[in-house]
């Protein structure tokens, strides 16, 4: 299963060119990626382009901890929301623009999410990128990227899920009913429950009253809803999942 | 304690009167605490509300409460019998 770009992600996307180039002049207020990119130079490892080199080289270790540095902001991102001030301090680190590099970290957030998403497979991913037209190095740089934020990103994801209320705690009160308005002289044993809720924050609680064989009743349908984890069609439908 | 208001402001709905019914009963154990021996009152109130749909409001009162409840009442009907 392949990830559709958009063509505002693929641009946004594309700012991460600047890390896999060398030789840029370091004019980063020119449009919205700095520089043209008429005059990037795409430079082999370790060498310099003409005229002042800016930004990290390509092939040098300054390109793993950019790309880092970068998807560090795009999972921060996605924990915390924007944070203009990082993204700030990172484009002045690495030197670039400051709005490529906002662009460049939501684009790149955009990317993991999905990709984790999806449980992306390395062909699946890489096929996927490989329009973005990177060097082999940064796409195995984002393919890591990827392996390694994949299980937070999962379980940040699966708080989204829409949700019922849940259980939050139950307190019990046994009672004898000894009067009332309607009838006199009762020795009648009740339950009373109070079940507290929580949805989304919001706590609500519910007060119940049964007598003590429908609370037998009710316990025993619960150990019964329990017990099918147990029987053969579920332990086979759990096991094929896994 | 009561659950209607006598403030006549629109997003209080004055709730009317329909029915009452009590219980008394003797709470013997709970989660908290394993060994009790508590009366209490359960009064439960059949209200209708402007439209006509009735719900049940109840609540529970202590002894001590229930008797400032009845307090209360007592004085409401030496009041009307003044009037």
């Amino acid at each position: 299963m392949l990830l559709v770009l958009s063509e505002a992600q693929k641009a946004d996307l594309g700012g991460l060119l600047l890390l896999g180039t060398a030789g840029l002049t370091a004019s980063a207020s020119r449009g919205r990626w700095g520089p043209p990119g008429g005059s990037a130079v795409v430079g082999g490892p370790g060498r310099a382009g003409p005229g002042p080199a800016a930004g990290p080289v390509a092939g040098s270790p300054s390109l793993v901890s950019a790309v880092g540095e970068l998807g560090r902001l795009a999972v921060e991102l996605l924990r915390r929301g924007a944070a203009p001030r990082a993204c700030e301090a990172a484009a002045r680190k690495l030197n670039i623009g400051a709005e490529a590099v906002q662009h460049g970290v939501e684009g790149l957030t955009y990317l993991l999410t999905e990709s984790s998403k999806l449980m992306i497979s390395e062909i699946d991913f890489q096929d996927s990128i490989h329009v973005l037209g990177f060097s082999d190095e940064l796409n195995k740089l984002l393919f890591q990227l990827y392996l390694d934020n994949r299980k937070e990103i999962r379980r940040i994801l699966s708080e989204l899920a829409p949700k019922l209320p849940s259980y939050h705690s139950l307190e019990w009160r046994l009672d004898v009913q000894l009067a009332s308005r309607s009838l006199r002289q009762q020795i009648e044993p009740t339950v009373t429950i109070k079940l507290h809720l929580n949805q989304n924050e919001d706590q609500s609680a519910r007060v119940l009253q049964t007598d003590p064989s429908t609370l037998l009743h009710l316990i025993r349908q619960l150990e019964q809803a329990l017990g099918e984890m147990k029987t053969n069609h579920c332990r086979r439908i759990v096991r094929n999942m896994k | 304690m009561f659950v209607s208001h006598l403030d006549v402001s629109s997003r209080c709905p004055l709730l009317s009167f329909v029915d009452i019914k009590w219980k008394l009963g003797v709470a013997m154990s709970s989660d908290t605490c394993r060994s009790l021996k508590y009366p209490y009152v359960t009064v439960t109130l059949k209200v209708a509300d402007p439209s006509g749909q009735i719900t049940d409001k109840s609540f529970e009162m202590t002894i001590p409460q229930f008797k400032n409840f009845f307090r209360q009442f007592k004085e409401m009907a030496a009041v009307l019998e003044t009037v």
